[in-house]
């Protein structure tokens, strides 16, 4: 039974005339100290961003360490040679900033977000913690507990529990990357001040590291402000340190890590492929987005809309290490969850939805709706500061021209159906993809044996 | 016809300003300009949320929020996502307890699209709902509530201390996601009736925000949601006034496969919109909001006796507003040496109140909490709705800031002295278990875990 409206109806309106939005250009310096800095004036955006990258990759941590990098990043906001830790982090508080700190594979990454009226006071204090951290020992080892503290947190959530199993799998045995992020249990306890503080001198001084600056710098008189603050911190020089390859072995299989009880499986199906410096990027992008971009994408449209198995599958691709000749790599990767009893079946539908996308392609319609979005949409989501200097970071870190993200809005424009097709299909092949599911195996591995997508392997959860 | 006045700039609103509007269908409409970038953002505000639900029905709102996304009068399937993301837009629906909202972020050339979808599902959802997305939406939803509370460690820690501090038939006893049960028993006839009762013009703020010409705005706002009847259907919510303070302790303790010990409390705090509720913001602040806290000082920095311990927030309008405590314990650290540090500390500042530098500290902390909130045209849209629906004028969602910056330290010490006590909290406490043996019966079915 229908129910008849009662309001007068419209024909849908047309859209009104676009106003022109760039991605904004940068303007790039050094500081007599070596500090490469990118800044950039966005009018209204009161809170500022400031980035900072470090050339302190993970596979840059000494054997036996991992973690080693992560402990550092967190330990720059723990003291200076001005403040305590307590009072470092009540002078940040103070002036209504926050400071993350992170390591990954490409670098250490730093970023701080401060309103424009205390922007010096928290520049200050990031020059400070950069240049002078206290890396105090019972700080140190405060951090190395409660890092220790958090593994068993990670290894109970479905979604981290899978990607940690995943990057097992993926990579060759012994590569950083084959390891977490974070360090084991193992490696994490031999962490103390003095490996903290040998990594540091090792690998962080101005000379290799960058600052990105993004807000409202009305009335700032920013050379001046970064004299008095990052150009004060020193150091020797240094090259870069170069970029090994990054390889996997994507030999098509299943690990179901067993959750006995589990109400749901958790899904991370990846391989590795093309990362920004190769060609096929922007129809990477335009293809992943149509298999997997959201919830109107060909995996959602089946595995949601139709069936309901999941709350939302999603296909990406995420840049894991650049190097400036090339030979990095992004994991592709589609991740989502659905319900134990139909596990078998929603991953029977995903790879139909892979066969099907393979054999007919993407229809222009759906090519030129993915377009829109993924090109109409950057002015919101590059309205804050911190988004901007994000992306720019993430060039810079990618070993990526500044232009690169207004070129790929150009790029994602002139991409054809038949190219986005071919991207997709080489960056999720059915035959080629390592399947991890996170849930219950004495429910799930049978249905997933038959599915004939490959080999599969039970862990334990522990 | 519209009638509208126009407000000058209030103190500590950047700059910003917002003119009000109301159609004669008794749909009011906020507008808010801001040319810096070409976007504009529309936000729809239904005063509806799970506070409305009754027995049997939980999670109703919020599976009607996914059923506004299935299709109205115009709309074909999933046209409204479709449209929208062809159109270079991004947006979403959430339900609370106290609120459903709809909003669009626009490229600005684009605003007209987002509001003539709006227009159509507000006046013509019925046309189209049909038993085939009632069930899609079912499932979508139940997946929703395992991915996000029943497979996650603690997934349902805030539904039990929901369920503890509001008593049972309060309105605010259940949360928005439902039981499963409930989910399983909702029907088509409950979601037509939802929507013949709550989704109406007169119970809907509507705000707009960004790159926009207010009268071009208002003359489209007019041409589309103008001829939806109004209706005065809505029953009066029933109501969530409780005594100040609980007047005991009330306790669970839960054993369930988790990583490590918890202490988790929530306490009963003055209602949004007061002063008081804002120095009760300052208070918890102060004592558990990021990482120079008194409590992540003693706890994580001193005692070293947890990994991660913080003070949030739920403001609410309808119900007292909710101080929620979270302390994940580190290594094999008791809860009872947590809950007495806790209590020393939360003792402690009843006397003294917050130091001169502590609520520089904290107001410093919560202004730009606001800044980032009002840093985009979406946020700003959902702030504006938020004052319009929650307290009838949406000009307070401009001067926000400034009210928090004129508490003083004495409003806080006595909020703090008032509610942070331990007869005013229910506590809910995880004991680890072993993990499952493997063998054990896991074929569950979803009513029984419901009722766990």
């Amino acid at each position: 039974m229908t129910e008849l409206a009662t309001m007068d109806f419209h024909s849908q309106p047309p859209a009104g005339e676009a106003k022109p939005w760039a991605f904004p250009a940068p303007e790039r310096g050094t500081l007599a100290n070596g500090l490469t800095v990118l800044h950039c004036h966005r009018p209204g955006q009161q809170v500022v961003a400031v980035e900072i990258i470090l050339d302190a990759p993970l596979d840059a941590e000494p054997a036996g360490l991992d973690g080693v990098a992560t402990i550092m990043a967190r330990a720059f906001s723990e003291g200076t040679d001005k403040h305590s830790a307590e009072e470092f982090a009540a002078e940040l508080e103070r002036c209504g900033a926050t400071l993350d700190a992170h390591a990954d594979h490409p670098g250490v990454r730093l970023s701080l977000e401060v309103p424009a009226s205390r922007l010096a006071k928290g520049l200050g204090l990031l020059a400070d913690a950069l240049r002078a951290p206290a890396f105090a020992d019972s700080e140190v080892e405060r951090l190395v507990r409660n890092r220790l503290d958090e593994i068993p947190h990670e290894l109970a959530n479905p979604a981290r529990r899978a990607a940690k199993e995943l990057s097992k799998e993926l990579f060759p045995a012994g590569t950083r990357m084959s390891r977490p992020r974070q360090g084991s249990a193992e490696t994490v306890e031999k962490i103390d001040s003095a490996a903290v503080r040998a990594f540091y001198d090792r690998h962080v001084r101005p000379a290799t590291a960058t600052g990105v600056i993004v807000g409202d710098l009305t009335g700032v008189d920013l050379e001046a402000l970064l004299g008095d603050t990052l150009g004060a911190w020193t150091g020797s020089a240094a090259e870069p340190r170069p970029v090994p390859p990054v390889t996997a072995d994507d030999t098509g299989r299943v690990v179901i890590v067993d959750r006995p009880g589990a109400v749901q499986t958790q899904l991370l199906i990846g391989r590795i492929g093309a990362d920004r410096h190769d060609r096929v990027w922007p129809a990477q992008v335009l293809g992943t987005y149509c298999l997997g971009g959201t919830l109107t994408s060909r995996l959602d449209r089946v595995l949601r809309e139709e069936k309901g198995y999941t709350y939302g599958v999603r296909a990406f691709g995420q840049v894991l290490r650049s190097a400036p000749d090339g030979s990095g790599a992004a994991m592709l990767a589609i991740s989502g969850s659905v319900d134990t009893p139909n596990t078998g079946p929603a991953l029977d539908d995903l790879w139909k939805v892979l066969r099907t996308l393979a054999a007919d392609g993407l229809t222009d319609a759906e090519r030129d709706v993915a377009v829109q979005n993924l090109v109409g949409v950057a002015p919101l989501k590059f309205e804050t500061a911190a988004a901007v200097a994000g992306t720019l970071a993430d060039q810079v870190e990618q070993h990526l021209p500044d232009a690169f993200q207004a070129t790929l809005y150009q790029q994602l424009a002139a991409t054809g159906t038949v190219e986005a097709t071919a991207a997709a299909v080489n960056a999720f092949p059915v035959d080629r993809l390592v399947t991890v599911l996170v849930g219950d195996a004495a429910q799930i591995k049978e249905p997933v044996e038959a599915l004939g997508i490959g080999a599969v392997k039970v862990v334990s959860a522990e | 016809m519209p009638m509208g006045h126009t407000a000058t700039a209030q103190a500590g609103s950047g700059g910003l300003t917002a003119t009000e509007h109301r159609l004669a269908n008794g749909l009011r409409v906020v507008l808010s300009e801001d040319h810096l970038t070409p976007v504009a953002a529309v936000c729809l505000w239904y005063d509806v949320g799970s506070r409305h639900e009754v027995k049997g029905r939980t999670g109703l709102a919020h599976l009607f929020e996914h059923l506004m996304f299935q299709g109205s009068g115009q709309v074909k399937g999933n046209g409204h996502f479709e449209l929208v993301q062809g159109a270079g837009g991004s947006l979403n629906g959430t339900t609370s307890f106290e609120r459903t909202n709809y909003f669009e972020t626009m490229p600005a050339h684009q605003l007209e699209l987002a509001l003539w979808l709006e227009a159509d599902r507000m006046g013509s959802l019925l046309t189209a709902l049909d038993d085939e997305s009632m069930e899609n939406q079912r499932d979508v939803v139940k997946n929703e509530r395992r991915q996000r509370y029943d497979n996650v460690p603690y997934g349902t820690a805030f539904e039990k201390l929901t369920a503890l501090a509001y008593p049972d038939g309060h309105p605010y006893h259940h949360t928005p996601i439902g039981s499963m049960a409930d989910l399983d028993a909702a029907t088509l006839e409950d979601a037509r009736a939802f929507f013949r009762t709550y989704y109406a013009p007169n119970n809907a703020v509507l705000s707009v925000v960004g790159d926009i010409d207010p009268e071009q705005t208002l003359a489209w706002v007019e041409k589309y949601f103008g001829s939806i009847p109004g209706h005065d259907g809505k029953p009066a919510p029933r109501d969530g006034g409780l005594p100040d303070v609980i007047g005991e302790q009330l306790r669970e303790v839960v054993e369930e496969e988790v990583p490590a010990r918890a202490l988790m409390a929530a306490y009963r705090l003055p209602e949004d919109g007061t002063r008081a509720c804002d120095a009760a913001d300052l208070a918890l602040t102060v004592l558990g909001g990021g990482e120079s806290s008194r409590l992540y000082n003693r706890l994580v920095r001193r005692d070293r006796t947890a990994v991660a311990a913080g003070f949030g927030l739920l403001r609410l309008a309808g119900a007292p507003s909710l101080g929620w405590l979270d302390v994940k314990t580190s290594g094999d650290v008791e809860v009872p040496v947590i809950e007495t540090a806790i209590d020393e500390e939360l003792a402690r500042f009843a006397e003294e109140g917050p130091t001169a530098e502590e609520m520089e500290r904290a107001q410093a902390q919560l202004e730009r909490e606001w800044l980032d909130r009002l840093g985009t045209v979406a946020g700003r849209a959902d702030e504006l709705c938020r004052f319009a629906v929650l307290f009838g004028d949406p000009q307070l969602a401009l001067t926000a800031v400034q009210r928090v910056l004129d508490v003083t330290p004495e409003e806080v010490r006595e909020v703090a002295k008032a509610r942070l006590r331990p007869d005013n909290r229910a506590v809910l406490v995880y004991e680890p278990t072993e993990p499952t043996a493997a063998e054990a019966p896991a074929d569950q079915d979803e009513n029984e875990e419901a009722a766990r």
